[in-house]
């Protein structure tokens, strides 16, 4: 495992480097926002008591959101991306902040404040020379705490399209790439650990009084204020030339990476366009959707059923034959369907083999009458789609003894470890192939048809027509038993997904 | 030289019902040394911050120099006035040397030069090695640390000189030595001393005049001799008495007690004049 990692490391150095910057560009911004503005919410409560108490408490509370729900809120406002996590990291270093800076300021010995009064000081300067310094070591411990903690935090900003080593550890649960994650999450581990090693040695360095110290100090502080200063502006004028940039979404799937993969080389190499993949956005349809309509993305792949239901709303079950309407309601959203790949994936139950062999379980309906005392497994989006688990129980009657939230990744593990007994799967699932379960029969067509294809902003079509092109040459080229191959390929196999796609296309002889 | 430098006028501080201060009026002549004491909460603390207006009185004024200090900037006031409280209080975050330049430099920032003759200068007469000045408070004894407290509070050469207890946390030969040096300060400077003490031994020796509090009233307001050989009422000789026993007057004048050793044999009708 070990081994797979460094060679992991070795091998892909770039792509994790790039992730690195990512991280310490989000981390540090974020870092930043929180030291100046933590600071000055301190110091102002600080000086004027009455304040604290209520602002203390309301930043307490904010701290009590879990860092998912979180995200979840900022996306309707600030979009998914960098921005969203920026914001919500700041949030979460600001409690720390105000809290050091609060405590450090209100337990200087009052005698040394009331000396500094009785000789003629102003408030500020009270303040500035007699109260900041001394509540210097406590500040400088806020601050330490804060990093780390931030850098670690940093690893969830993937999970809403932003960078950094999230990236990395969620594309690897994704794609049941294990030393993938083991990559991401030690890098993050040893990059908050660096942080406050680093910090540790700023601490000790300002303790020490000697003028030759303090001018070594100095020389560090500004070098280290540059570094951080010319992360920050990189982050922010980062050059995003969007006339000539595609930005594609993916959710996080394993098909969908290799897709996403194959929409990058073949745009590439055919048109003078550059894209921008953001691979695995978390919660899928849920949040790239809204970040469609406000143009941050301007083309994913996306299945027709789930259209149907999440994104129009539609309560009837999806068949094909509903094509134009489907097509129609996009196109008034000023979105549109292109290049279906077809292939098809839809849901499909298994139920672990030696269950179906003891009980002769064949069919959804014979799974009915053993229901109430077998585990039932999905990620967590089924229980919430129209077309999900509560119209599944309803159609056949049945009710399951225990359900489970188990991330797309980690569902055939599960199955194999025997916390669940029945699970949703897909019908392109590489690990299908190899799991130890038995695919059931919709006897009575509960679900829905999910053809593959990509979602497009019109507008963006309209700007680039050379992509129609690049739609056609993918359109129909991708049977089921391409997919389950490739998706098996990616999660049993632990191939990279742009290697897989790479290989797909030139088959295809459409690179070479 | 008796020209007033400070003047109480019917001064009263109250916080809600308790009155600490009532009715209160003194003056004090330039270069006096103003000792004050009286029992914990007697009010002789509140005296002292009035006059750098860190606490202000409810009813009635005070005048500094002639001016009322509420048409003062209390800053400005501030600076003008030497401050040393209980223990000195150094900043534990400066050396001996910024310690000392505090003042001079929330003063004139400008004038660096200025401020560092005038560090010098203090540190000579509190009696403190130049050597020091890159120390900091905690690598220095507890006598250091009382006369940089000194040095900071004259370092920029007020006319008057607030001091809080400064001597409380010393042992007694140190306090000792550290009187002496503030009387000896206060003969080449011709300062204004207010020194607050709750220890009468110190508040004759130092004083020029006692001034004796007791629940925000003056018991007594006079030079030690008097106070010595007529108190004013029982308060006083309560406070006095086993001094009146004793002899503590300075060196120079110790030969003239007849109950002090060095005096032995002369005896003077009324005992101290």
């Amino acid at each position: 495992m070990i081994d797979a990692v460094f060679d992991l490391l070795i091998t892909k150095w770039d792509f994790f480097l790039d992730l690195l910057i990512e991280h310490l560009e989000i981390s540090f911004l974020a870092i930043g926002i929180a030291i100046i503005f933590g600071d000055l919410v301190g110091i102002l409560i600080s000086e004027y008591q009455k304040s604290a108490k209520w602002t203390l408490g309301v930043i307490n509370f904010i701290y009590t959101i879990p860092s998912i729900s979180m995200l979840g809120f900022l996306i309707p406002f600030s979009g998914v991306g960098n921005a969203t996590a920026v914001i919500a990291l700041t949030i979460y270093a600001l409690l720390p902040m105000v809290r050091s800076v609060h405590t450090g300021l209100t337990n200087v010995d009052p005698a040394i404040i009331e000396a500094a009064k009785g000789m003629g000081s102003t408030r500020k300067q009270i303040l500035l020379k007699i109260k900041l310094p001394l509540a210097m070591p406590v500040i400088m411990s806020g601050i330490r705490n804060m990093v780390t903690m931030t850098i670690a935090l940093t690893g969830i900003a993937s999970f809403i399209g932003a960078g950094g080593m999230g990236v990395a550890i969620y594309r690897g649960i994704t794609t049941n790439n294990s030393a993938m994650t083991l990559a991401g999450s030690l890098l993050t581990a040893a990059l908050a650990l660096l942080a406050d090693f680093l910090l540790g040695i700023v601490e000790k360095r300002m303790q020490k009084h000697s003028k030759k110290a303090k001018r070594q100090n100095k020389i560090a502080g500004i070098t280290i204020l540059l570094v951080i200063v010319s992360l920050i502006v990189g982050l922010i004028f980062m050059p995003d030339p969007a006339d000539k940039t595609i930005k594609i979404a993916t959710k996080p799937m394993t098909e969908q990476y290799i897709l996403g993969e194959m929409l990058e080389i073949l745009i590439e190499q055919d048109t003078d366009l550059d894209v921008k993949l953001t691979q695995g956005v978390g919660g899928g349809t849920s949040n790239i959707e809204p970040a469609m309509e406000k143009d941050e993305f301007d083309l994913y792949p996306e299945y027709t059923g789930t259209a149907w239901n999440m994104v129009l709303k539609k309560t009837d079950i999806y068949t094909e034959k509903q094509f134009d309407q489907l097509q129609a309601a996009y196109k008034k959203k000023g979105m549109q369907w292109i290049g279906m790949y077809g292939f098809e994936n839809t849901y499909g139950l298994v139920v672990r083999k030696e269950i179906a062999d003891q009980y002769g379980i064949k069919t959804y309906s014979d799974l009915k009458q053993y229901a109430s005392d077998l585990t039932f497994g999905a990620e967590y989006d089924f229980y919430e789609r129209e077309d999900g688990y509560d119209a599944l129980c309803d159609t056949y009657g049945m009710t399951f003894g225990k359900t489970m939230d188990l991330d797309i990744g980690l569902k055939y593990q599960a199955l194999a470890e025997k916390q669940i007994d029945v699970m949703v799967v897909f019908t392109t699932d590489g690990q299908l192939a190899d799991a130890d379960a038995v695919v059931l029969r919709d006897d009575k067509d509960f679900f829905p048809s999910y053809l593959c294809g990509n979602v497009i902003r019109s507008e963006v079509l309209e700007k680039h027509p050379e992509l129609k092109a690049e739609f056609k040459k993918l359109t129909g080229k991708i049977k089921n038993e391409d997919m389950v191959k490739m998706n098996y390929e990616v999660e049993v196999k632990e191939k990279e997904p742009r290697d897989i796609a790479r290989k797909f296309l030139q088959t295809k002889g459409l690179i070479e | 030289m008796n020209q007033e430098i400070i003047e109480f006028k019917h001064v009263t501080k109250a916080y809600a019902d308790n009155t600490v201060i009532e009715d209160l009026s003194f003056s004090v002549d330039q270069g006096d040394f103003i000792t004050i004491i009286g029992s914990s909460g007697c009010g002789k603390t509140t005296t002292l911050k009035m006059i750098n207006a860190l606490i202000e009185p409810t009813a009635g004024d005070i005048f500094v120099e002639g001016t009322n200090i509420k048409n003062c900037d209390p800053v400005q006031l501030r600076r003008s006035i030497g401050y040393a409280i209980q223990g000195s209080v150094l900043f534990p975050h400066m050396t001996v040397e910024q310690n000392i330049a505090y003042v001079p430099n929330l003063l004139n920032k400008k004038d660096k030069k200025r401020t560092e003759q005038a560090v010098d200068k203090w540190m000579k007469i509190v009696g403190l090695d130049p050597s020091m000045k890159e120390r900091y408070p905690s690598e220095l004894s507890g006598g250091q640390q009382q006369r940089v407290g000194i040095a900071r509070a004259l370092a920029a050469s007020p006319e008057i000189l607030l001091m809080d207890e400064p001597f409380g946390a010393v042992d007694e030969i140190t306090r000792s030595t550290l009187q002496d040096e503030i009387l000896r300060i206060h003969q080449e400077t011709h300062i204004t001393i207010l020194f607050v003490t709750h220890d009468i031994q110190e508040a004759l020796k130092l004083a020029t005049k006692v001034l004796i509090m007791d629940h925000g009233e003056i018991q007594q307001y006079d030079t030690p001799n008097q106070i010595l050989q007529h108190p004013a009422n029982s308060f006083v000789e309560k406070l006095v008495r086993r001094q009146r026993h004793t002899c503590l007057l300075s060196e120079d004048r110790i030969e003239q007690c007849e109950y002090s050793g060095a005096a032995a044999g002369i005896k003077t009708q009324g005992g101290i004049r």
